[in-house]
């Protein structure tokens, strides 16, 4: 399930709120900061004190044993270990597929999604219904039903069997190459649903108008896609474009259902060495390392995405 | 809404979705009433006797003591999220300046952590603070992970509330708070129900930080269960198939319950 959403305003209430300061401004400003207090305090507790951790452990010697110890400055020795010998730098390659992957099916799947789903009727509004449910679907559920159906006993290997395509089942989760292409198309598969909704919201806000006059103008269906509704959801992808990155570069919960990283190392990106260099091997200097690189992919999303929202909301 | 009509291609793409989430769905159903000889027998698919030994066997003691962590969990965290994300979007959404902005961004960077990199010196911490092995703990983090994504969502909401309304409580001398309270919330209440939902949702499948701060298996939520069994050897697929489902039953009853609410609200806070 993705969990990320833009804290772009909601449009029409800028128009609402007039510019009007008082004198009691400056005070009702200072009371209502107060409000933020709470979340503050804990994230401070909770969220940002164990990012300083994470930082200080990946330039420290610690494994489980000395976990609640004194741990050993190292320097930069963690991020040569997992950096040198290769095992990071086919991590990092592998997330960038794993990336592209799921990016592309997301975006292009959830668009197509949302034209069909465009359309008025029963069918389409079960359908939608149907997605947003797999969607809200935990992913450890999601996750397993495609173990399952991607497994040798499973429907797909069922169907190639029957119709004799192959003499013995499809590896597609335990070879070295279907593998991390299966666990990519899953995520793709739970990401979709949400990528349609945005899609078919920014969609619904064409004025029927524009339809009309293109309808006049005697364009074709395709036309239609490609120069009344590709323009208008032009904002909505960008934005939408860097959560699915996000969405895809941070993923670990179909890793970790479906493959545990296998088979070897097939399906070991960045995120998930990390966390398996920490609790697998017990070596958390090195896993938190690994997690720190991780924690600067991320940063430089989250500046992307920062500069398109501003952007969109310039524009709005 | 505008008339369009299906074409080929729309019904093409339609028909290529509803097998897509279709079939997942049937098939864990499916799979859930089989036996394990079923199952494994290379030719039955469709045609199978029902059997419900799978949910016996999964709805024995440890399960029970599971639905009780998964909801202890979920709600806990719901309402801890609730109560301090609300404030803060309320004070986000009507606050200018660089605390503003730094909160703002603070959250953004927040809410893309992998949780991957966040288990780590969590667990470091929980150990020393002694929460692991207590679902607090799990609370906590869940919480500490939601909540900006919470933040972020709800304070469009706030913003939608017109200023007119609290000026109007000012002047009739109501503090800031009471305003807050019985003006500003209840008309951002859509906002408030959205985002509870979502948090429920995301809490009740949360599993990595169970897995990682649960030093047992007795005291795992159905996620983290469910996330243990199905990696582990040697898979009993009817009874996974029978967890996943009794995982689901509670997230069909929360999305029959808010189905229009999510539909529309997700949309709300997401791009426009």
């Amino acid at each position: 399930m993705t969990s990320q959403l833009a804290p772009t305003a909601a449009q029409s209430a800028r128009a609402a709120t007039g510019g009007r300061r008082r004198g009691r401004g400056v005070s009702q400003r200072r009371v209502r900061l107060l409000f933020l207090a709470p979340a503050a305090l804990f994230l401070l507790l909770f969220s940002l004190f164990p990012l300083l951790q994470l930082l200080r452990m990946s330039v420290s010697a610690v494994t489980a044993r000395t976990l609640n110890a004194e741990w050993l400055f190292t320097g930069l020795e963690n991020f040569r270990r997992s950096f040198d010998g290769g095992e990071g730098t086919d991590a990092l390659l592998r997330t960038g597929i794993f990336v592209l992957v799921v990016t592309t099916l997301g975006m292009l799947l959830g668009l197509a999604a949302a034209i069909a789903l465009r359309t008025r009727g029963r069918w389409s509004a079960a359908l939608l219904a149907l997605m947003v449910f797999v969607w809200a679907l935990p992913p450890v559920v999601n996750g397993s039903v495609w173990k399952f159906l991607l497994g040798d006993r499973g429907l797909f290997n069922m169907i190639v069997l029957e119709l004799g395509l192959r003499d013995s089942p499809m590896p597609f989760l335990y070879s070295q190459y279907w593998a991390l292409m299966s666990v990519a198309f899953v995520n793709s598969f739970a990401v979709i649903p949400f990528n349609a909704l945005v899609f078919r919201a920014a969609l619904m806000n064409i004025p029927p108008e524009t339809f009309e006059a293109a309808a006049l103008d005697g364009v074709n269906k395709w036309q239609e896609v490609r120069h009344v509704m590709l323009p208008s959801v032009r904002p909505t992808t960008l934005v939408l474009l860097v959560l699915t990155l996000v969405y895809g570069f941070r993923s670990f919960d179909f890793i970790y259902v479906m493959t545990y990283g296998g088979p070897g190392t097939a399906t070991n990106t960045l995120p998930f060495l990390g966390y398996l260099q920490a609790f697998a091997r017990y070596d958390f200097g090195l896993g938190a390392a690994t997690s720190v690189v991780t924690v600067l992919g991320v940063l430089i999303l989250a500046a992307v995405y920062a500069r398109s929202i501003r952007r969109e909301e310039a524009e709005s | 809404m505008n008339h369009a009509k299906a074409g080929p291609v729309t019904s093409t793409v339609k028909v290529l979705l509803t097998f897509m989430y279709g079939v997942p769905i049937l098939w864990i159903v499916l799979t859930s009433l089989k036996s394990s000889r079923d199952v494994f027998s290379s030719r039955t698919s469709l045609l199978f006797r029902p059997e419900i030994t799978a949910y016996v066997d999964a709805l024995d003691g440890a399960l029970a003591d599971a639905l009780v962590q998964s909801v202890l969990i979920a709600t806990g965290t719901t309402a801890l999220v609730l109560f301090i994300a609300i404030p803060a979007a309320y004070g986000l959404a009507r606050t200018r300046g660089w605390i503003t902005t730094l909160g703002l961004g603070l959250l953004i960077v927040l809410q893309m952590m992998p949780q991957t990199a966040t288990v780590i010196p969590l667990f470091q911490i929980f150990g020393d603070w002694r929460l692991l092995d207590h679902t607090i703990g799990v609370i906590i983090a869940d919480t500490a992970l939601l909540t900006p994504f919470a933040t972020l969502l709800l304070r469009p909401f706030f913003r939608a509330v017109p200023r007119e309304l609290e000026e109007a409580g000012a002047i009739d001398g109501a503090t800031i708070l009471r305003t807050f309270w019985s003006v500003v919330l209840p008309v951002a209440r859509n906002g408030a129900f959205t985002v509870g939902t979502l948090v429920f949702l995301l809490a009740w499948g949360e599993f990595l930080y169970a897995v990682n701060f649960f030093l047992s298996p007795g005291s795992y939520p159905l996620s983290a269960l469910l996330a243990q069994q199905v990696s582990a050897f040697g898979i009993d697929w009817p009874g996974l198939m029978a967890l996943a489902v009794l995982t689901s039953i509670p997230i069909l009853l929360v999305f029959t319950a808010t189905y229009r609410l999510l539909r529309d609200g997700l949309t709300v806070g997401a791009v426009k």
